[in-house]
């Protein structure tokens, strides 16, 4: 599985290759990602790079990715060629009017792009008193509720709890539920 | 087999360093390397070490603490990034000629694209340059590995050896297998000996001989006995091309050989390109018809082949001169080497769709809350029309902000003012010049140009940006904030204040970050101050970075509607990624996903349209 995530810096992009790292370590996989640190972190476009499975280098090519996680419905937009034919988008939508483009579809008909979007903002908004910092978690627990990896809800409950500092573990687990919520029935 | 984990390639090379028994760890923080030292020092308390673990005021500092505790017998390192080795250069090159006691590993991180940096130079050719073995790694569990090869070499050779990740490697997340510390013991024993350890010429006239003597032994070690790192991946069918390939390239050309399926490319991994093993090289060489070279950034494998005609690199423009090789720029490499068309893969709905939506990549902005912006947007607001030199850090986002106008190097923000104050004196002119640089880059290179500045007699004024951090690279501690990587270490501060009095100046002023109107008074008197006796005058502007989460206190604000006539001075001048621009209702308002409640645009707005939304707080 090649994973590509993308949004802004300061969005928690870091913490969710750690949780996939988790997964995977725990199945026994190799693991190969690239991250993006520095000056590049401070507010700008970020894309972070995850390999699961038999790989030598950490970056994913344009077109050979099977899901695309975006925080961030633009940053979203501009990585969708990352996407291999038949791959999988996770968006966090704040204008959903956008994706009817007509472009925008046609380029998603023609690889067979499956896209799914979720308002994390106003879900956010709702449930969390629009602490916005819990969107990572939030599209974890969509990614499972979505199925759009072979990453089951259970395999990121386990990580999230592993990996979450001891005050934000309980919260962090109800937000991922959230998430899972929105697309799993 | 050993427990994995994941690391970080920098962890990963920082578990290296401390089970391969380094004894002193010294670095000046810089992406991609800055999480290198703290690493060490978390393994070091972990695996109970006696190790010293600390941050430098630069990185010629680092080497030479690093170069001295090898002279007295201990495995030493030194970490830096590329443009950190242009400040250790100096030293570099006079300790590349010495007879070293205890292992010295040089750590230095190359930022192909670049990412964070203001070059994309190859440390590889500073090797060349200093005549001292590279080793470069194409993977995290790699580094690793070549850090005990590292050491071994150096102490085999009495050598720096020189550990050249790229970012790539830095950052990537890999399981790595996990070792015990090495049994060694290197007490502490200076031997005085001038031969060794005094560069006089008449000394390096006998080791600069010597120094090639131990390049072409290496060299030697290289083709034979490093095949750990250096070996060819054949192809399994008869090869229509060959490759020579090093560090992350050699990962990237390896997977996409095997999504494309690939059986006629052979592969020459160089994980030791300086100094080539040019025999192996050369055999590769002369199996195949075409060969190709894929290393970064700088020609330097290609460099030390005597004859090219067959190769396709860099010498005839096949691979690109500057920037990353990604893999979908190394794909395209691959076709033209191949002689074959690339499949297409049409994108022009994704652009038109793009251009349609206004979607742009993002440029990096100071962070909402960031005290910087407020320290600029008072300087401007002080002497909108002065000149801004300004240093590297996160501040050299004040471009936006419109108070940067040229960065240079660390420290240049301090030695600029110099040149603008001189070139405007010769003419007869009062220019105010108002130079901005962090608390970290104060100590790292500033102060020698402060006292260029007092000595010389320069009018400008020097604006310390003290948010108590060295924050672009993640929040390092640094001179003025006083602690310390290991536990129970306890290091001093040292005041900025007083360092800069005892260099000469005499006003001093220090104000709040957040207080716009006193910031403005403070650089207005400072600037007078200079002018009236022609000397240098600074104002310290305080208030921690964001990124510490310091307790302060929450002033929610909205842009009042009525008031608020769309001139867009908050979005040009004051340029918070909270401050937006709805482009149908030509008014300001308050992004709730980003602001902090910093409250400081209440100040920004010149017609008060920015106000505290006290019902909701």
């Amino acid at each position: 599985m090649q994973y590509v995530v993308v949004g802004l810096g300061g969005q928690g992009i870091l913490f969710s290759s750690k949780v996939l790292g988790h997964v995977a370590l725990s199945r026994n996989s190799h693991v190969m990602g690239s991250e993006v640190h520095g000056m590049a972190q401070r507010g700008g476009s970020v894309v972070s790079h995850f390999k699961i499975g038999e790989y030598a280098s950490p970056l994913v090519r344009v077109g050979d990715a099977d899901l695309l996680l975006a925080f961030d419905q633009n940053e979203g937009f501009r990585n969708l060629h990352f996407l291999r034919p038949g791959g999988h988008a996770l968006i966090n939508i704040h204008e959903p009017q956008a994706t009817e483009n007509e472009h925008l579809q046609r380029f998603i008909q023609e690889r067979k792009i499956h896209l799914h979007t979720i308002p994390g903002y106003d879900i956010l908004r709702q449930h969390m008193g629009g602490r916005f910092l819990f969107l990572n978690v939030l599209l974890l627990g969509a990614m499972g509720g979505a199925k759009v990896s072979d990453i089951t809800s259970e395999e990121l409950r386990g990580a999230i709890e592993a990996l979450s500092p001891e005050k934000f573990r309980k919260v962090n687990l109800d937000v991922l539920e959230l998430g899972r919520a929105f697309f799993g029935s | 087999m050993g427990k994995r984990a994941i690391l970080l390639g920098n962890e990963a090379i920082a578990r290296g360093i401390v089970e391969a028994g380094c004894e002193v760890a010294v670095a000046y923080p810089g992406t991609p390397s800055s999480e290198i030292l703290p690493a060490v020092a978390k393994y070091a308390d972990e695996l109970n070490t006696r190790t010293a673990v600390e941050w430098c005021t630069n990185e010629k500092v680092a080497f030479e603490v690093a170069a001295a505790a090898s002279f007295a017998g201990k495995r030493a390192c030194a970490i830096m990034k590329q443009v950190g080795l242009n400040v250790a250069a100096d030293a570099l090159m006079s300790v590349a000629h010495f007879e070293l006691e205890g292992g010295f590993l040089l750590m230095v991180a190359d930022d192909p694209g670049p990412h964070s940096s203001q070059t994309e130079q190859d440390s590889r050719y500073f090797a060349m340059y200093a005549k001292i073995p590279c080793l470069d790694p194409s993977s995290a569990e790699e580094a690793k590995k070549m850090v005990f090869h590292a050491y071994d070499l150096s102490e085999k050779y009495h050598i720096p050896v020189m550990l050249r990740p790229t970012g790539r490697v830095d950052h990537c997340r890999q399981d790595v297998e996990l070792g015990e510390v090495l049994p060694l013991e290197r007490p502490v024993n200076f031997k005085k000996d001038i031969r060794r350890w005094v560069c006089l010429p008449a000394h390096v006239r006998l080791n600069h001989p010597k120094l090639n003597d131990k390049n072409a032994a290496i060299r030697e070690d290289f083709e034979k006995d490093f095949g750990a790192y250096n070996y060819e991946v054949p192809a399994t069918k008869e090869p229509k091309l060959g490759i020579i390939a090093g560090g992350v390239s050699f990962a990237v050309i390896m997977d996409l050989l095997k999504t494309l399926g690939r059986e006629d490319v052979a592969v020459l991994k160089i994980g030791t390109p300086v100094p080539l093993p040019v025999k192996m090289v050369q055999d590769f060489m002369a199996k195949h018809e075409k060969v190709l070279v894929l290393e970064e950034t700088y020609p330097v494998i290609e460099m030390q082949l005597p004859d090219r005609t067959k190769l396709l690199g860099r010498w005839n423009g096949v691979v690109p001169s500057a920037g990353e090789l990604l893999p979908e720029v190394v794909e395209e490499i691959l076709y033209t080497a191949l002689g074959e068309e690339r499949p297409l893969s049409d994108t022009s709905e994704l652009k038109t769709a793009l251009e349609e939506l206004a979607v742009k990549p993002k440029p990096p902005m100071l962070c909402p809350g960031c005290p910087h912006r407020a320290s600029f947007f008072a300087i401007r607001k002080a002497y909108p029309k002065g000149i801004y030199p300004s240093d590297i850090g996160c501040y050299t986002l004040g471009v936006n902000q419109k108070t940067v106008d040229s960065v240079i190097c660390m420290g240049a923000s301090v030695t600029q003012p110099s040149g603008f104050y001189l070139a405007h004196k010769v003419d007869d002119k009062d220019q105010p010049i108002i130079a901005t640089i962090g608390d970290s880059t104060f100590f790292h290179m500033g102060l020698p140009g402060l006292v260029n500045a007092v000595y010389n007699r320069h009018a400008f004024v020097l604006a310390i940006l003290d948010n108590s951090i060295t924050a672009m690279t993640g929040g390092q501690p640094n001179p003025a904030v006083g602690t310390k990587l290991r536990k129970g270490d306890q290091g001093r501060t040292v005041d900025i204040r007083k360092a800069c009095e005892g260099c000469g100046i005499s006003l001093v002023k220090e104000v709040p970050s957040y207080d716009v109107a006193a910031g403005v008074a403070a650089v207005k008197e400072a600037w007078e101050h200079a002018k009236a006796n022609q000397e240098p005058a600074v104002v310290i502007f305080k208030h921690p970075c964001m990124l510490l989460r310091c307790d302060q206190p929450a002033i929610p604000v909205r842009v009042d509607q009525e008031k608020c006539i769309g001139c867009k001075f908050c979005i040009n001048f004051f340029n918070c990624p909270a401050l937006r621009f709805d482009e149908e209702k030509k008014k300001a308002y308050v992004d709730e996903r980003f602001c902090v409640s910093c409250g400081v645009c209440i100040q920004v707005c010149p017609h008060g349209a920015i106000v505290e939304s006290g019902e909701e707080a």
